[in-house]
């Protein structure tokens, strides 16, 4: 695909989305801090240029917290380099994104273990005990 | 998965997790274009939610959007969701075919009466039934008897919305939509040429999560995916604000990614969510790609003028007419010099 | 047929047609009727120079009445240029021209042209007013004018309106528009309108006209 490459098709298209979401993610960043609930933003509904997605990511930057869920396929969370805002990619297990979400908030609710997990884990450690 | 059961626990024997259940919500949630604060809701439905039975009819068509749906490109998603709805009919998925499989087909109906969905995809002829038939049932009979019983009917692409290319001038097989047929049932269009597979699944998320028809627009298209123009939604949008025109395929506002309002790009009118689902895996859609789009998900796009002229070039006609006019024109001008001479000098003449 | 299909596709044959028949009809008819012939030894034989002159001193108002009527003179000016800024240099409109003429030239961004367009029909708007209280104006105002103004102030409003999206559903509004520039189209050639057309010809009628005479006007 390399040959690709050389055809000179300018893509650095704007569409002046970028800023509006960034002012957004400052509202909610500030809406959190003050007390009030976590915002999601679901970045595939968004009309962005090819590279804008790119820039968005590059002016959140990467944080302290990254981990990786495996359910259904990977799930990426990043923690930005602004705390309270985390980048969740969902990916299929086929390694393909399906779902991208820019969600502001302390702790993303996939992060935290679920009661309907925590009860299945229960029956199978006392299930292991029992053995 | 059997009927009786839930999707919530059908998942969980599969060894899907709560987590898994949650991004499968949230996922199917952003498919529907639903805002993420719904996805709580979306969870809560779907954990309930019993497996519809789907019988797909596949007329007058080009497989085209079978294709499209089975290169969706959320397949965990789409493949849980085919999962979790039974699919009773498909002709051209089916190994089975003939009179067994329409014994199938009759069977599916009448043990879901008045609750299963039925899919179809390409137009009816009407005018000569015998130009599309199915183990001998004429398309037109097979449609009526299947919405019958049905709950609701969703016309999966053009054709079946709106007649699409079959039903194109001059329209040899007297082809018509689904709606024009089935008047007493509830009908969702999903149009497109093909379709996006987002939305396909989309609608039938739909139904499996909420049970219900979602809101539609004037056309029969669900509002969420229809509900905005591709000019609205373009990233080359700002290009035509700027008056920054491609006006051939290879000139620099091609090679830039200028607007290609001028290489008749219909995005303006055209009513379809490409601009932000996208397409193959969300690599790009039509405009993406440097081609203006087609308006494939409106009523009779084909017949709509070029697909590379202008939206405002519009119709016209020739410009011999134009000088046919111009010479009508002329005519007249005679015709009334003269019928004013001849007052003039009758006036004249009672004067003298 | 959606509305916007008969707009671009019957309405504009029809009314483009009809424009041109009219025009034709109405130029044909003056130049073939009876001209009355003048028996007058001519105060000049420069008519042709006479002609042309008045084509470009008509373009301003005689010094001597230029004080009273000043402000009528530089917002006509605003208006005209203005309306042909916004006719010829948007490009939506330019495609238009480009297939019917053939050939097409550089237009002006989108939002520049929506300014001028908005700029315009403000002075028209104002223009307009000031016909309905001016008591002079009034006078000579006639339902011809009225429903040229009408019909010019709703084309260019339903075309701000296509062109910035304020209305739920462009295709409508943008068929809205089309009609209305059709009825525009209609109502031309068989109204005050015609000079957009004429008033080449009858400036230069006046004017040579005049210089036979001897009219210093």
């Amino acid at each position: 695909m390399s040959s690709l490459d050389t055809i000179p098709v300018a893509t650095e298209v704007a569409t002046g989305n970028v800023e509006p979401l960034l002012h957004e993610i400052r509202h909610a960043l500030k809406r959190l801090a003050s007390g009030g609930e976590g915002t999601t933003i679901d970045l595939t509904r968004l009309p962005l240029a090819p590279s804008e997605e790119e820039r968005i990511e590059e002016t959140l930057g990467t944080g302290e917290v990254r981990a990786q869920v495996d359910a259904l396929g990977p799930t990426l969370i990043q923690e930005t380099s602004y705390p309270g805002v985390w980048l969740i990619t969902h990916k299929n297990v086929d390694d393909v994104v399906v779902a991208r979400f820019i969600e502001v908030t302390r702790i993303p609710e996939l992060l935290r273990s679920q009661q309907a997990d925590i009860d299945a884990g229960i029956d199978r450690l006392e299930d292991e005990l029992r053995n | 998965m059997p009927k009786d059961q839930n999707l919530g626990e059908y998942l969980r024997l599969q060894g899907v997790s709560r987590r898994g259940f949650l991004k499968f919500c949230s996922a199917t949630a952003s498919l529907m274009a639903l805002p993420p604060s719904a996805v709580a809701q979306v969870a809560e439905a779907l954990a309930t939610a019993r497996r519809p039975s789907v019988i797909w009819l596949s007329f007058q068509e080009c497989t085209g959007c079978t294709e499209s749906l089975t290169r969706s490109h959320a397949p965990t998603v789409e493949s849980l969701i085919f999962d979790a709805i039974s699919l009773d009919y498909h002709h051209t998925l089916q190994a089975a075919a003939g009179h067994g499989a329409e014994a199938a087909r009759e069977a599916a109906q009448e043990e879901n009466k008045g609750e299963y969905i039925l899919v179809v995809d390409g137009s009816i002829p009407v005018g000569n039934p015998a130009y599309s038939t199915i183990a001998g049932i004429s398309n037109l009979d097979m449609l009526k008897n299947a919405a019958q019983d049905c709950f609701a009917i969703v016309a999966v692409g053009t054709c079946a919305a709106f007649g699409g290319l079959p039903n194109a001038n001059p329209n040899p097989t007297g082809a018509v939509s689904v709606s024009e047929i089935i008047k007493d049932k509830p009908i969702i269009n999903v149009s497109g040429c093909p379709p996006i597979p987002a939305v396909i699944t989309g609608v039938l998320a739909h139904f499996l999560t909420f049970g219900s028809i979602p809101e539609l627009d004037s056309l029969g298209r669900p509002a969420a995916f229809f509900g905005q123009n591709i000019h609205d939604r373009c990233y080359r949008r700002p290009f035509y604000e700027r008056g920054q025109f491609a006006a051939t395929f290879d000139d620099e506002g091609a090679r830039k990614g200028w607007c290609l309002y001028k290489l008749g790009c219909k995005g303006p009118t055209t009513y379809n969510a490409c601009a932000t689902v996208k397409w193959n895996q969300g690599t790009g859609f039509p405009i993406q790609a440097g081609h203006g789009c087609i308006g494939c998900s409106e009523p009779n796009f084909w017949d709509k003028g070029g697909f590379y002229s202008p939206i405002s070039a519009g119709m016209w006609g020739t410009r011999e007419q134009l000088l046919g006019a111009a010479a009508v024109g002329a005519a007249l001008g005679v015709g009334s010099a003269i019928a004013a001479r001849r007052r003039q000098k009758k006036a004249q003449e009672t004067v003298l | 047929m959606t509305l916007l299909d008969f707009a671009l596709g019957p309405g504009l044959k029809w009314s483009l047609l009809i424009m041109i028949a009219g025009l034709t009809w109405r130029v044909v008819g003056v130049f073939l009727g009876r001209w009355r012939r003048d028996l007058s030894r001519p105060r000049s034989e420069a008519v042709v120079q006479g002609g042309l002159r008045t084509i470009i001193t008509r373009s301003a108002p005689a010094r001597e009445l230029e004080k009273n009527i000043r402000f009528q003179h530089i917002t006509g000016y605003i208006w005209h240029i203005g309306f042909f800024a916004t006719v010829l240099l948007f490009e939506p409109h330019i495609a238009f021209f480009e297939s019917v003429l053939g050939f097409a030239w550089p237009g002006l961004p989108s939002h520049l042209a929506l300014v001028v367009a908005a700029i315009t029909l403000a002075v028209l708007v104002m223009l307009t007013l000031r016909r309905m209280i001016h008591p002079v104006m009034r006078m000579i105002t006639s339902t011809d004018d009225y429903v040229s103004l009408i019909i010019i102030i709703s084309a260019m409003v339903t075309g701000i309106m296509a062109s910035t999206h304020m209305f739920p559903r462009y295709e409508t509004i943008l068929a809205v528009h089309i009609l209305n520039v059709e009825l525009l189209f209609i109502w031309i050639p068989f109204s005050k309108l015609g000079h957009l057309f004429f008033w080449l010809l009858s400036r230069y009628r006046i004017g040579s006209y005049f210089e036979r005479k001897g009219v210093k006007a």
